[in-house]
């Protein structure tokens, strides 16, 4: 949501509800993952079994664009920002969300997805240059070299363009659900909102998907050898 | 200017947009179910690329959507 919805403030910085949410976010997933790693057994048991699920299916999904090597070298990494983005896009399922004070959906607000766009941003050419040195890197935005007056801009262009479209792609999805469902429960407060809300289970897990697929293959590409 | 220009203009940015991706997508998805049952075995690769490339199109839509929510708040 646009509208200020300040909290308090720490000094000049101004805490608001999307903050406030986005730590809770944060510490319900750090408890999780520390239950589910605090005694890792051999047989395990029903919390370790579904981190080791979730983490088997995210290594194969990112493996199918990153390769074995890279996948496993930079996981954390995609890793993190696919847990990140699904729970808080549904974490505006929650009853209450954007109308209790301290509850708003992080990722409908434009600063938190921007803030993703710019980590994804750097992700892509800090792992770049870390595979392929910075002068190997650097060139590769020329090539090929009869063309380079032309290709040097338009690749420039293109790499800070990415970073936006991701963020703005994935605020306007997740901002457009919320206002749909808000016009929808004006129309009919009773039912009409489920069905958004239904539309909604699918978009999140996709929007998700989206955003780190895409900076897989972002990522697949600036560590790419050619020739 | 008159708001009831921009509350037109703002009905019609998401219309058209919408319509040109439905299009689109359309298309895409109809391709990408020949694909798969020509040949069912690569189905998992073509699901990525469709996904992937409906993602890309519907971002047009989104832009669309927040250009009209810009043109309703000036209303």
């Amino acid at each position: 949501m646009e509208h200020t919805n300040v909290l308090f403030s720490i000094g000049p910085l101004q805490v608001t509800s999307t903050v406030v949410s986005m730590w809770a976010i944060i510490l319900v997933l750090a408890l999780l993952s520390y239950l589910a790693t605090r005694n890792l057994k051999e047989v395990p048991g029903p919390l370790q079994n579904l981190a080791e699920m979730a983490i088997e299916k995210l290594q194969s999904f990112f493996a199918d664009t990153l390769g074995q090597k890279h996948m496993r070298k930079y996981f954390p990494i995609f890793a993190t920002f696919f847990i990140f983005i699904v729970i808080s896009n549904y974490s505006g399922l929650l009853p209450g969300v954007g109308h209790v004070k301290g509850m708003a959906l992080p990722t409908a607000s434009l600063s938190v997805t921007a803030g993703l766009g710019i980590c994804a941003f750097f992700t892509t050419h800090v792992i770049g240059i870390r595979e392929r040195g910075l002068k190997h890197y650097a060139s590769s935005f020329a090539k090929p070299l009869y063309l380079c007056f032309l290709m040097l801009p338009l690749n420039i262009i293109e790499q800070f363009v990415r970073p936006m479209s991701l963020a703005l792609r994935l605020y306007g999805n997740m901002y457009g659900e919320e206002t749909v469902t808000e016009q929808l429960y004006e129309i009919f407060p009773i039912g009409a909102p489920l069905i958004m809300q239904v539309l909604s289970l699918l978009f999140c897990l996709l929007q998700a998907i989206v955003f780190t697929m895409l900076l897989s293959i972002y990522v697949s590409e600036a560590v790419e050898e050619e020739e | 200017m008159a708001t009831g220009t921009i509350a037109i203009a703002a009905a019609l940015v998401l219309a058209l947009t919408a319509c040109a991706t439905a299009i689109a997508q359309g298309i895409t998805a109809s391709h990408a179910m020949d694909a798969i049952a020509r040949q069912p075995e690569a189905a998992g690769g073509i699901r990525g690329a469709l996904v992937i490339s409906l993602a890309l199109m519907e971002a047009l839509t989104i832009y669309g959507m927040l250009v009209a929510f810009m043109l309703v708040g000036k209303i």
